[in-house]
């Protein structure tokens, strides 16, 4: 399950600034420019769903009503594709997309209400899911600068500062907001990448147990996801069940529990070929045994993928060559960001397969 | 699909509020099509002895509207412990969150908005059911667009709310009603507490409205702040379904004073929040362990429950009228017409909780036997609670407990004082110059003395669980020697002398006379 927004490419930043003035013109009733800019945002980046968004709501204005609705409809399926980050995580690590339009709003309020730290927290959060770490981090910053000892800022900008891979820093932050509130499960996951990207495994693992204990029964989804992370894959089994009969069209659970019940040598269900051949798919094939290792790697198009996919062809070697799985999951560790479900269970596994 | 919260209660908060409920519940359950959808209506803080706004109003309510609204009646022995926290009579977070925690859990949304609102899809064929039940989840609002008074007061039908729709659709072109006011995020739009649909598990998940805002205005604001950091976003249904409020501004609302009006502070509760959660309340919020009464319009209705109880302990008149008299030369005549007097008696108790214990003290012996059949008939679980200092009166009865005053007066939550002739036999004529017997006056002496002695102990006898001034209700009352001795002691209304029956709590009397007259009731003088 990918867990990292990827940096904002040039193409997508200067969509993000047509977006911009878009709106500027729409505040300034000046709609012609407007929409052209919009156009321009969205010549750039199809998807912005935001920009799709804004664009049917001018032309809903303009009494172009069938015209917005088709971009209303549009602009909503865009935001339907995009799966939700791991909900194990904090809130805002939850949720994805471009966050094009909070970007824009928060600042515009963060420059009218200045002594308020929720547009800087909103802005950074939107920012930080944009894939715009170090901006991210400034707005945490600027919230910090009002109030020093908000420790939801402090912990938020301890994520920030691990997105930009600065875990020693983050794990700080982590620190002095758990030390604040132990019972802080968000950020119990959070210093748990953390240290674990560090290579304290023990103390990473330390942290996902008090997770556990922390998270009400019910949050079956993301008891598994922090269960997977320790590699606790009895644990992790009837909460994937769970979460696999609350959203039997989530693959991932599908996956995970192919997965768990491989690894605890129960028995597979794997008759039927799933109809939908979009990521992770091929991954339940791979255990189908319907696919190859190397096409299943083939059709990795990410790095957070690759990783996916080297951690689960490892995970099938560890019944046949301990070597081979070794190999798989040391490039997991590799090329795998920490904060990915996988990257933490292999390096678990890892860890007990030992030297 | 989705749960709709409202809050309220039985009393004028603005400008013609019956008319502008009537509506919007009806149009509400209008544009729902799913079978689990609902209403909760928080009825908050109504006095125990008036019925819920609901019930209140519900002559004007759909058939649609009374199958999908549920009443959650909160008491205000349940509201005791905020009231010295707040000038307000209604609270929103509370109302809102106890509806949230008993909201049907096989509904996905949850629909904030309030008791003026009326929503109409652009799409003519489509439910508010189908609108969300289709969308992603998210957190959304729509625009608030205003509705001229004179418009809804003047055109609209309150049990039509296909028609009320209908002319909705035509106004808003016609009389330019839709403008969408924007606002700062996270807020989006002016008036966002008039629609907002938030999953029901992240609902809960962020723990409910904050309860501490208890000075009324942003709860609102409150919430999409929270919720927006919790989603990321703040999607809009625009596109979807147009909001209409009935806009009341003639008379102000009991928490409008203008600029002096008291407000729950915006820094803290909106531009400061930093967190969706509210970790404080998060074992609390909504009351879990509290029992909260819920009333249907449906099935097992006030009036159902009256006239059940009253038709086992009374049989139907057999002449046109009987008489009686306000003459004054009558005044020492304590003869009553019982089969007149039990619905007034009755009438004052079954908008009560139906566990409540209430202590009967009585001299006509038909009265009581009368009152406990029609208590048990309006569907009363709470016991009948009789001293042992009364003689002459029934002790079989089914829900009667008897037991010394002094250990029956802390475990009564409402009180009957009955003062009637002992020796009147059903047969009499009434108010015809009829003296008290040495047995009546014996009865009418205990009577009149544990009366006095509830009325100005009351406060330090209540029950562990009774935060509120327990009601007492007098029988015969009106235009006797008796009408001085309760309203010494209870603050009552003027009633007409037809009822024989005044009601209300004991009285506070700081003056001299006062504190003579709980001097003597406390020490049977």
């Amino acid at each position: 399950m990918t867990d990292r927004a990827e940096d904002l490419a040039g193409p997508a930043r200067t969509a993000q600034m047509h977006f911009r003035a878009g709106l500027s013109h729409l505040r300034a009733g000046d709609s012609k420019r407007a929409l052209e800019a919009l156009d321009q945002a969205l010549g750039l980046e199809p998807d912005l769903a935001d920009a799709v968004a804004a664009r049917a709501e001018l032309l809903d204005v303009q009494g172009d009503v069938d015209g917005a609705r088709e971009g209303y409809e549009r602009a909503r399926r865009l935001l339907m594709a995009v799966r939700p980050g791991p909900p194990d995580r904090r809130y805002v690590l939850r949720r994805r997309g471009r966050f094009a339009f909070e970007i824009e709003s928060y600042e515009l309020v963060r420059s009218l209400v200045k002594k308020a730290v929720l547009p800087h927290l909103a802005q950074g959060n939107a920012l930080l899911l944009a894939g715009r770490f170090a901006d991210a981090l400034q707005s945490y910053d600027q919230a910090l600068k009002l109030k020093p000892d908000l420790l939801e800022a402090v912990a938020l900008r301890g994520e920030a500062l691990a997105m930009l891979g600065r875990y020693d820093e983050a794990l700080q932050a982590f620190d002095k907001a758990i030390a604040a509130r132990p019972a802080d499960a968000e950020t119990h996951n959070s210093r748990g990448i953390a240290r674990m990207a560090l290579g304290k495994i023990e103390e990473a693992n330390a942290d996902w147990r008090r997770q556990l204990q922390l998270l009400p029964p019910l949050q079956s989804a993301a008891r598994a996801c922090v269960a997977l992370r320790l590699a606790d894959y009895g644990e992790a089994l009837p909460h994937l069940e769970l979460a696999l009969a609350r959203e039997p069209a989530d693959p991932y659970w599908r996956l995970y529990q192919l997965m768990a019940r491989r690894r605890l040598r129960m028995t597979l269900n794997l008759a039927d070929a799933p109809a939908n051949v979009a990521w992770p798919t091929p991954l339940i094939e791979l255990h189908a045994n319907r696919l190859a290792a190397n096409d299943v790697l083939e059709r990795a198009d990410t790095t957070g993928r690759r990783a996916e996919a080297l951690f689960q062809i490892g995970m099938m070697e560890l019944g046949r060559d301990r070597q081979a799985a070794r190999n798989n999951l040391e490039q997991v560790v590799e090329i795998g960001p920490p904060d990915l479900i996988e990257y933490a269970a292999a390096r678990n596994e890892l860890s007990r397969l030992g030297s | 699909m989705f749960s709709v919260i409202l809050y309220g209660r039985n009393d004028s908060h603005g400008y013609n509020l019956h008319k502008r409920a009537a509506i919007s519940f009806n149009a509400m359950a209008e544009v729902m099509t799913d079978v689990d959808d609902e209403i909760l209506f928080v009825d908050y803080n109504t006095p125990d002895d008036h019925p819920t706004f609901p019930e209140a109003i519900h002559d004007t309510l759909t058939d649609k509207a009374k199958r999908v609204l549920r009443v959650l009646r909160i008491r205000p022995n349940q509201h005791a412990h905020l009231k010295s926290k707040t000038h307000l009579v209604a609270l929103e977070a509370q109302s809102r969150n106890v509806a949230l925690r008993r909201s049907n859990p096989r509904n996905r949304w949850i629909l904030y908005t309030n008791t003026d609102m009326l929503f109409v899809p652009r799409n003519e064929g489509e439910s508010l059911s189908e609108i969300l039940g289709a969308v992603p989840d998210g957190f959304y609002q729509i625009p608030r667009f205003e509705i001229p008074e004179m418009l809804w007061e003047a055109a609209f039908d309150r049990r039509d709310p296909v028609g009320n729709l209908a002319k909705l659709r035509e106004w808003s072109v016609r009389f330019h009603l839709n403008q969408v006011v924007h606002n700062f995020m996270p807020m989006k739009y002016d008036a966002l507490g008039d629609f907002q649909a938030a999953l029901r598990e992240d609902m809960f998940a962020i723990h409910g409205f904050d309860e501490d805002m208890i000075l009324g205005w942003h709860c609102d604001s409150n919430l999409a702040a929270r919720l927006a950091l919790y989603r990321g976003k703040v999607d809009s249904l625009i596109d979807k379904v147009f909001g209409y409020h009935c806009d009341h501004t003639r008379v102000a609302a009991a928490n409008n004073k203008g600029r002096a009006t008291r407000m729950n502070d915006q820094d803290r509760f909106i531009w400061n929040v930093a967190t969706p959660y509210i970790p404080a309340q998060a074992e609390t919020w909504g009351w879990p362990d509290v029992d909260i009464e819920e009333v249907r319009l449906d099935r097992d209705t006030p009036y159902q429950r009256f006239t059940a109880g009253l038709d086992l302990a009374i049989v139907p008149a057999v002449a046109p009228f009987k008489y009686t008299s306000v003459e004054w030369n009558l005044f020492n005549d304590l003869t009553y017409d019982l089969p007149h007097t039990l619905p007034f008696v009755c009438d004052q108790v079954v908008t009560y909780p139906r566990s409540t214990a209430i202590m009967l003290v009585a001299a006509r012996a038909d009265f009581v036997s009368s009152f406990a059949t029609a208590w048990r008939g309006m569907g009363f679980t709470g016991p009948i609670l009789v001293p042992d200092e009364c003689e002459g009166l029934p002790s079989d009865l089914p829900g009667v407990s008897r037991g010394a005053f002094a250990e029956l007066l802390p475990k009564a939550n409402m009180f009957v004082f009955e003062f009637g002739l002992a020796t009147q036999k059903a047969e009499e004529s009434i108010r015809t110059g009829r003296a008290i017997g040495p047995v009546d006056a014996k009865r009418l002496k205990v009577v009149g003395r544990l009366f006095k002695k509830a009325a100005v102990t009351e406060a330090e006898a209540r029950p562990a669980n009774q935060r509120v001034a327990r009601r007492f209700i007098g029988v015969n009352v009106i235009y006797n020697k008796f009408w001085t001795t309760f309203t010494d002691y209870v603050g009552a209304n003027i009633n007409p002398f037809c009822s024989q029956v005044l009601a209300g709590v004991p009285r506070e009397d700081p003056s001299m006379k006062g504190k003579v007259l709980r001097f003597r009731g406390r020490h049977s003088i």
